[in-house]
């Protein structure tokens, strides 16, 4: 039904941008501004208008404190489209086909990226790279990670930063502690404590219903990726014997899936978790069923109080550095940003109008507006103390008015300058934020990030589908080891080998 | 012309629905082109480079296709078998009660479940089935069974798929067999009462002819609906482990079209799905009226 709605209003927009005899060149947004930009420079007196497209990661929208203060500030008129964390992509996809992109464009994530490169590369978006120069701010985003965002050496995007490596474990100390367990440094140490979690009765009920591992069905910010960079994986794309190769045409991928079978087999993980949402996979951990979490390990802020509500007596730590390999620990990290920011030529017609909205981006990043996006109103949404910031306790309000406007945060704390720490209460989220440093000296960077293939362009989403099948088969026992080379080697034969040979192509001419 | 303007409040009446379907219905046909192009959406529909059937000639190679187009058939057939009979079987047993308010009790009662979304009812079983502590397989377990994996298994799927649907629309869809039913003469029944007919008999042999026409009516438009299983249904229930009993084209429509911005393919793929379903609801309309009845059209 979704899908129908979705085509059947696609199609009238293009059959009505036919009728009207222009080529989807229907942006309303642009009309508010182009008159705003002939007025240039400080003393204008009319606002500029922007038009944003952001994602949502909160249920509701947001109250508009912050953009009344955003546009007081900039001297801009803004006009936010909120669009839900879930339907991000398909929205961005068809809003794209129809031609009503606003000025500013998020988009979701890296992967994302990939694919709008062949709409970049047709010219559909302002190469920014070469006017960075011109804003004090901008010009501080770290050119390392701009150029994992370009698309034949040119830079199209600026960039949201993150950290590079959040991955790690969250636990009940409580559990450990009663069963004698330290914190695992090591793969058999975690299978251990996953094993004494799940036989020794760790909750005193004196049954046997706890599920040691929880995890959800998703294969990278679940457990399994994750399990499979301890044992030594590459990430996404690794070399071998010169070339590139998929992750998943390595031994260590092969090894992770055992690892996850044995898991599976012995009922230490939920039986469900190819199906399991995140928000059950919380649960899980939340009611005390279940008592370790792979994942970011900063989302220990928001489960503490929450298991703590379930149970008063229990506990929360965080580990990361759990060696695994014939290399030591590593883990996985993402290419220096989360979401980017394109700017649309749809939208933006000319190069004064990209100018003004460059220059609203410039000062987003500014020191000013970039706690104010992350941090929201001093004395409402966070008190400061000793030049580090401690956000309210009224989690409700600031998820309300705050949380969804660090979706538009330009850069990040490396790169805006006076950006506020967080002084945490909490003792365990300070460690889990020293161990996402501490992540920083054992990164598996992902060699293909700035690389580029044709067929990964058009097929990869559906070819990655097939392996993600084949993962989840074989680690539930439905295929053995030959059955997952049999997937291999279909995804070799439906696109895969010209996968491999464009990405090493690419590879060869950026070395 | 001048009737038109005689009759013009009838005209006017036509109109929404003339509009309605000329908007909705005809002009998006037109975006059927873009199936023949590499459409790229900054060029237009004007602008895109024509590829003849490049798109159709992907779709019949890809691996998936007899795949897709089995499970798509196959689902169809099991909810024609499975699902079509049961709102006429309820609705003669409703239409057996006596009492009128235990009847429209019962009724309401069965068509409850028609107004909850796919998203519910696809949660509702998620939390019964699951393995970890979902109160079927808790049962099964107790009751000394092993324990079935419902949700991730290729051969529980179909039976689950179907059995949500009656859930949901058995109640809904005995509506028009009932009002169907309340059209035909009491007459019929008394005199074969005084024949001396079983209830029973009366059933097969008055109700079951009176609403044989609406029966095939049904049949035929449900056929039409070979296109829409459900979308949302089946894109809840999907999962790496049932992907080969799942996947059905409106599904591949959607991870290949909208998640991927492969709008010539998709539409390539959507075509090809209507046009199984015209031909399905032709050969149904001529076996229909071969079978004496009048069919749609």
């Amino acid at each position: 039904m979704k899908k129908k709605k979705a085509s059947t209003i696609l199609a009238i927009v293009t059959a009505l941008s036919v009728l009207a005899g222009c080529g989807g060149n229907s942006a309303p947004a642009a009309t508010g501004s182009s008159n705003g930009s002939s007025a240039q420079g400080e003393n204008k007196n009319e606002p500029v208008s922007i038009s944003i497209m952001a994602n949502l990661h909160t249920p509701e929208v947001p109250s508009d404190m912050i953009e009344k203060l955003l546009e007081e500030k900039t001297g801009t008129k803004l006009d936010i489209q909120w669009v839900p964390d879930g339907t991000y992509d398909e929205k961005v996809n068809a809003s794209f086909a129809t031609g009503t992109l606003p000025q500013v464009t998020y988009l979701k994530n890296a992967a994302s990226l990939v694919n709008m490169r062949d709409a970049i590369r047709n010219g559909q978006f302002w190469e920014i790279g070469p006017l960075l120069d011109q804003y004090p701010n901008l010009s501080k985003l770290k050119p390392e990670v701009l150029k994992n965002t370009a698309v034949d050496g040119k830079i199209y995007a600026l960039y949201r930063e993150v950290p590079l490596s959040r991955q790690g474990i969250i636990y009940r100390k409580d559990w450990a502690d009663k069963l004698g367990l330290s914190a695992p440094t090591n793969v058999d140490e975690f299978y251990n404590m996953l094993k004494q979690f799940k036989e020794k009765d760790p909750d005193g009920n004196g049954k046997d219903d706890t599920i040691p591992l929880t995890d959800r069905n998703d294969l990278i910010y679940g457990a399994f990726k994750t399990i499979s960079s301890w044992l030594g994986t590459p990430n996404n794309w690794g070399e071998k014997d010169g070339k590139l190769a998929p992750e998943f045409m390595f031994s260590e991928y092969m090894e992770t899936m055992k690892f996850f079978k044995k898991l599976h087999q012995e009922g230490l993980i939920n039986q469900d978790f190819p199906v399991t949402s995140k928000t059950d996979q919380q649960n899980l951990f939340i009611t005390g069923k279940s008592g370790v979490y792979i994942g970011a390990m900063g989302d220990v802020s928001s489960l503490h109080p929450k298991v703590v509500e379930v149970n008063p007596d229990a506990e929360l730590d965080v580990q990361n550095k759990i060696e695994g390999g014939p290399n030591g620990f590593g883990i996985w990290s993402v290419p220096g940003y989360g979401s980017v920011i394109l700017f649309p030529k749809t939208a933006i017609k000319s190069e004064e109008e990209l100018k003004d909205v460059l220059a609203f981006m410039d000062q987003l990043m500014s020191t000013e507006l970039g706690n104010l996006i992350y941090w929201g109103v001093e004395g409402q949404h966070h008190k400061l103390e000793e030049g580090k910031v401690i956000p309210s306790e009224d989690t409700k309000l600031t998820d309300r008015e705050v949380k969804p406007y660090q979706a538009m945060q330009v850069g990040g704390p490396l790169t805006i300058e006076g950006f506020y720490e967080a002084k945490h209460m909490l003792p365990v989220k300070a460690k889990s934020e020293e161990m996402i440093m501490e992540n920083n000296e054992y990164l598996i960077e992902d060699p293909s990030a700035s690389l580029d293939s044709k067929t990964f362009n058009e097929k990869g989403v559906q070819l990655q589908e097939m392996i993600k099948d084949g993962t989840y088969r074989f680690m539930l026992g439905d295929i053995d080891e030959a059955g997952f080379q049999a997937v291999v080697d279909n995804w070799l034969k439906s696109g895969g080998q010209q996968i491999i040979d464009e990405f090493n192509v690419s590879y060869e001419s950026s070395k | 012309m001048r009737r038109i303007i005689k009759n013009r409040a009838i005209y006017l009446m036509i109109l929404p629905g003339f509009l309605y379907f000329l908007i909705f219905k005809y002009i998006p046909m037109s975006g059927l082109i873009i199936a023949f192009q590499d459409y790229q959406a900054y060029l237009g529909v004007t602008g895109s480079p024509w590829v003849g059937l490049k798109h159709f000639e992907r779709l019949f190679t890809e691996p998936m296709f007899f795949t897709i187009l089995g499970n798509t058939l196959l689902l169809f057939f099991l909810n024609l078998a499975f699902y079509f009979p049961v709102p006429i079987i309820l609705a003669l047993m409703l239409n057996e009660v006596r009492r009128e308010v235990f009847k429209r009790f019962i009724q309401t009662l069965v068509y409850i479940p028609h107004f909850m979304s796919w998203v519910i009812i696809v949660s509702i079983s998620f939390v019964m089935l699951s393995m970890d502590r979902g109160i079927i397989n808790e049962l099964l377990v107790m009751a000394g069974f092993e324990k079935i994996n419902f949700l991730m298994s290729s051969e529980w799927f179909r039976p689950m798929y179907v059995l949500q649907i009656i859930w949901r629309e058995a109640g809904w869809g005995t509506i028009i067999y009932l009002a169907a039913m309340a059209a035909i003469d009491p007459g019929l029944y008394e005199a074969s009462r005084i024949d001396g007919a079983s209830r029973f008999r009366q059933m097969w042999h008055i109700t079951l002819p009176s609403i044989r026409s609406v029966i095939v009516v049904l049949l035929i438009l449900k056929i039409g609906d070979v296109l829409e299983l459900g979308f949302e249904h089946i894109y809840l229930l999907l999962n790496s482990m049932n992907r080969d009993v799942a996947e059905i084209f409106d599904t591949y429509v959607y991870t290949a079209g909208l998640k991927q911005g492969q709008f010539s393919f998709s539409t390539a793929v959507g075509f090809f799905k209507s046009l199984i379903g015209l031909i399905l609801v032709m050969l149904a309309n001529w076996l229909a009226k071969k079978a004496g009845e009048e069919g749609i059209y």
